[in-house]
């Protein structure tokens, strides 16, 4: 898959757009060059309907002088000379930052490869016979069930970084993913449930999360009223992926140090107090083995670590990139900060900060999922919600739907609700009873970076079925 | 490469070599190839409390090469333009290795016909955004700061402005070779209010398709005013009720609501998934009789609007609901030719290095039982008016939708009492469209958005006042 010398290639590229910036008088620069090459097979009405593949790249170019930055993308180093003039044009007008400028080379900790041979050696043929099996399985388990939507990647890139201040690091990378709806249209009545799973390594032929949409568009069928339900508070489990959803909408800004500074985290102010239940814990882990956002160094080029944001519940620590510390500091609105290696960067868009894995843990007894369940004598368990981008990451409010809902009465699942709008404050509801379940997982959804699992609030959150 | 951003439809297909492939593939099988390229000369800016965040050109170029043979679709993508056209056998395999998996009891895919065309079709913009200078924009985006920071409340402004010229060639086996071009620009800000611990963000956006000027001609110091008001009163907004209410929604959310609810469950791709709850109703009643939804990208000055479709087909209204009855599917031409229809352009990629899916462009719902919003409230007990959007989400299969306000009031007897804050809506399509018992007179598009569906692209929808006897509200 990864074309034979294109991590070389784009390193060469990366020299060549420096040499350009360098010919111009820039003061310092970096640059993040990246070349992928994938196929995709496409799965709807329970059969292959398309297999794709390809290659894509280009450059993002980062200038600094006195305190000012530009940016420009480039498709090709043959465009660097044009690009470097745009960007320094850019320059002038951007604002001064005092103390803004490029971080040196510093002592890089190797992080694991995340390069997997058994992915680069895959092709359409391979990703073709994985796609049978699994709608041959999905078929072979309910016989009405039909893989109605979804499909199998897999892709390999070639990545390089390279600054004025000394900073050389490229490494070549995979990716393998697999996304699945499944439909149980009987009865005039239709179910579905969608799952999806993620690794730079090899996914098993038939992955966990394809029993798991199976199950919930099975569990899901001949649904319950419950017009005359509880109001008010209730007890809710939210599966690791319902809660991802959310958790993925507002804690990461929750901690964004530049919002904290601009008073527009839902944390500002708090750094040092509770802020979540005092078993809970918040970790950024920039080196977690076979986590998504894992590398060796963010994108401003500084080495990444893995650090504690909240400790028993405090909230001790935010991110910071390397401009927007500077920023923060400059502009009055705190009296220090520093980048914390936390800042993402793309081809398309300048470093800002950003999280990598952020791996949720709790000191308190963990329960299997099942024992949750009997934990609850009234409530729900929600699987995934919709609407999650419209929380307010602001306040922590959100107010979603699911369709993916269970009655629990007395410890045990009663049945489906065809409908339900589930509402609440995500940052009340940590600081409240929490349980969070045995097995902390990704969020199960293709570039998952939150280490959760299923969780259950006590009487913090909103259920309204429809 | 960068090329000069100013230069006049410079082709990035070479004929010569595509029509050669082209031979070369047909005479190995396959029944239909096609090259299409898309560029993008596109520019972002970023100014946060006066100060600008970054500006950022770009020059996007992609290419998608797509065989049909023996009824099955091979794709190839890839940013370097040069290297396609080796590509042809490769991907007319992928193809065959579809079809050698199908079930001999499942039909392969076909293409409607469609007119040939081989020429040019340019929407000249009113502003070119390629000569627009960083000034200008930055102007544009102080001027909506201004009017929005001059408050003791306000925390913070953040504006954003993104423009593009895009570009499309498509050449096929069939005999196309079509280019057109179009350009769009967008201004939005988010303003954020603080009294205490309380805190509230309001979003605007203005824009479209056509260059420039329409951004830059319009009131932005009232677009800044409208964003501090909203996020100021949402301040003192208390939480929503929750339980079913009538819900009286305004243009920007009753877009959000067709768009959601109706618009996704019209497309085609997804009526032939087995994904749709609007699957083998045509011609059927599904909502009140007086729900008109229009899908129309040929409404100049919307988000969502093109001359030609990523198949070549020239753009036109799509009239899906007709008087409550399930009119039409949004198509491309394969649902077309499955589902016997005509082909209404209804085919769109996000850009160079995606193939083409069902999608919507201008999506409006028709008005007209009521004078405007007072008449429309008078006859409300007890509900919620809800206004501006956060976004939507549906599951087509279900029917289930979900859909957020920016903003909301309680209603008493006709009487706005008190604003609501982070309200959403959720129902049943085949539910919520029968629920449907007013609508203003006037509407047309509202603000412009996005629609993410596998691939994002912009569209625009709106619609009157619009009222719902029972909806969930949360």
């Amino acid at each position: 898959m990864l074309a034979e010398g294109a991590l070389e290639r784009v390193q060469e590229a990366c020299s060549v757009i420096g040499a350009a910036c360098t010919r111009a008088g820039v003061a310092q620069w970096d640059v993040l060059g990246s070349q992928t090459y994938g196929t995709e097979v496409d799965i709807e009405a329970g059969r292959i309907s398309l297999v794709g593949s390809g290659g894509e790249g280009g450059f993002g170019l980062r200038i600094v002088q006195d305190g000012r930055f530009a940016f420009a993308r480039l498709v090709d180093a043959s465009g660097a000379e044009r690009a470097v003039n745009e960007a320094m044009s850019i320059l002038r007008r951007s604002p001064s930052v005092d103390g803004f400028e490029l971080p040196g080379a510093s002592t890089v900790h190797s992080t694991p490869s995340a390069f997997h041979r058994s992915v680069d050696d895959l092709d359409a043929d391979d990703l073709m016979q994985r796609a049978d099996a699994v709608l041959a399985y999905v078929g072979s388990v309910q016989e009405n069930a039909v893989v109605t939507g979804g499909g199998i990647s897999a892709s390999a890139s070639a990545t390089a970084f390279l600054s004025s201040e000394g900073i050389e690091r490229s490494s070549a990378s995979t990716s393998m993913g697999l996304g699945v709806q499944v439909t149980i249209d009987h009865d005039d009545q239709l179910t579905s449930g969608w799952e999806g799973t993620s690794a730079d390594g090899l996914l098993p032929e038939v992955p966990d999360c394809v029993d798991l949409a199976l199950q919930w568009a099975t569990c899901t069928r001949d649904p319950i009223s419950v017009r005359d339900g509880p109001s008010g508070p209730q007890d809710v489990i939210l599966s690791d992926g319902a809660f991802g959803s959310l958790f993925g909408m507002i804690v990461p800004r929750a901690i964004n140090g530049p919002r904290l500074a601009r008073n527009e985290s839902l944390w500002s102010g708090r750094l040092g107090e509770r802020v979540m239940a005092q078993h809970l814990s918040i970790v950024d882990d920039g080196r977690l083995e076979g986590g998504a956002m894992t590398a060796s160094i963010d994108g401003d080029g500084v080495p990444t670590s893995t650090r504690t944001i909240v400790d028993g519940g405090r909230f001790v620590a935010a991110n910071w990139s390397v401009r927007g510390a500077a920023k923060a500091v400059a502009d009055g609105q705190v009296e220090h900060a520093e980048s914390t290696g936390s800042s993402s960067r793309s081809i398309g868009a300048p470093p800002s900060t950003s999280t990598h894995d952020l791996v949720l843990t709790s000191t308190a007894s963990r329960p299997s999922s099942e024992a949750m369940i009997q934990q609850v004598d009234e409530g729900w368990l929600v699987h995934d919600v919709m609407g999650a981008h419209t929380a307010n990451p602001t306040t922590g409010d959100f107010s979603v739907t699911t369709s993916s809902v269970l009655r629990i009465v007395d410890g045990e699942v009663v049945g489906a609700v065809r409908q339900a709008g589930l509402t609440g404050n995500l940052a009340t509801a940590l600081r409240g009873e929490v349980v969070l379940a045995a097995a902390p997982q990704r969020d199960g959804r293709p570039g998952g970076s939150l280490h959760l699992a299923d969780v259950l609030f006590k009487a913090s959150l909103g259920v309204n079925p429809a | 490469m960068v090329l000069d951003r100013r230069a006049e439809a410079h082709r990035w297909l070479d004929g010569g070599r595509a029509n050669a492939m082209f031979d070369r593939l047909t005479s190995m099988g396959a029944s239909y190839v096609e090259l299409r390229a898309m560029s993008c000369d596109s520019t972002t800016v970023q100014v946060r409390d006066g100060a600008m965040e970054s500006a950022v050109p770009s020059q996007d170029v992609g290419v998608t090469l797509r065989v049909l043979a023996d009824g099955a679709w091979g794709t190839h993508s890839t940013t370097d333009i040069e290297s396609v056209y080796a590509q042809g056998e490769s991907t007319l395999k992928l193809a065959r290795a579809v079809a050698s998996r199908r079930a001999t009891s499942v039909e392969g895919v076909e293409l409607a016909e469609v007119p040939i065309f081989q020429d040019e079709v340019h929407w000249h913009p009113r502003g070119d955004v390629r000569t627009l200078d960083l000034s200008e924009r930055l102007d544009a985006m102080a001027a909506v700061e201004k009017e929005a920071r001059e408050h003791e409340r306000i925390a913070s402004v953040a504006t954003g402005w993104a423009d593009e010229h895009l570009q499309t060639e498509l050449l096929t086996s069939e005999g196309m070779d079509r280019l057109w071009t179009l350009q769009r620009a967008l201004l939005h800000c988010t303003v954020t209010a603080r009294d205490g611990d309380r805190v509230a963000s309001y979003r605007t956006r203005y824009g479209g398709e056509g260059g420039a000027a329409s951004i830059l001609e319009a009131d932005l110091g009232a677009l800044g005013r409208d964003g501090q008001d909203a996020a100021i009163r949402q301040l003192s907004a208390e939480a929503a009720p929750s339980g079913r209410f009538t819900l009286v929604a305004d243009p920007d959310l009753t877009g959000v609501y067709v768009h959601e609810a109706l618009g996704h469950p019209c497309e085609a791709d997804l009526v032939a998934a087995g994904d749709s709850c609007l699957d083998g109703r045509l011609g059927q009643k599904i909502g009140s009789g007086i729900v008109t939804v229009v899908d129309d990208p040929t409404i100049r000055g919307g988000y969502g609007a093109y001359p030609v479709d990523d198949e070549g087909v020239n753009a036109r209204e799509k009239m899906l609901v007709r008087h409550g009855v399930l009119n039409e599917y949004l198509n491309h031409r394969e649902t077309a030719a499955k589902f016997s229809l005509e082909p209404n352009a209804g085919a769109r990629a996000q850009d160079g290095l995606h193939h083409p899916l069902v999608r919507m462009s201008n999506t409006i719902i028709h008005g007209g039982t009521h004078r405007d919003l007072d008449d429309l409230l008078e006859d409300v007990e007890h509900g919620v008016l809800a206004c501006g959007t956060r976004g939507g989400q549906v599951d087509t299969g279900r029917g289930s939708f979900q859909f957020a306000a920016q903003e909301a009031w309680l209603i008493e007897r006709g009487e706005l009492v008190r604003p609501l804050r982070d309200v959403s809506v959720s129902g049943l399509t085949l539910e919520i469209l029968n629920d449907v018992d007013g609508l203003a007179k006037d509407g047309g598009l509202a603000s412009p958005g996005f629609c993410g569906k596998g691939q994002t692209v912009p569209v625009g929808d709106g619609g009157p006042y619009m009222r719902i006897s029972s909806a969930l509200v949360g």
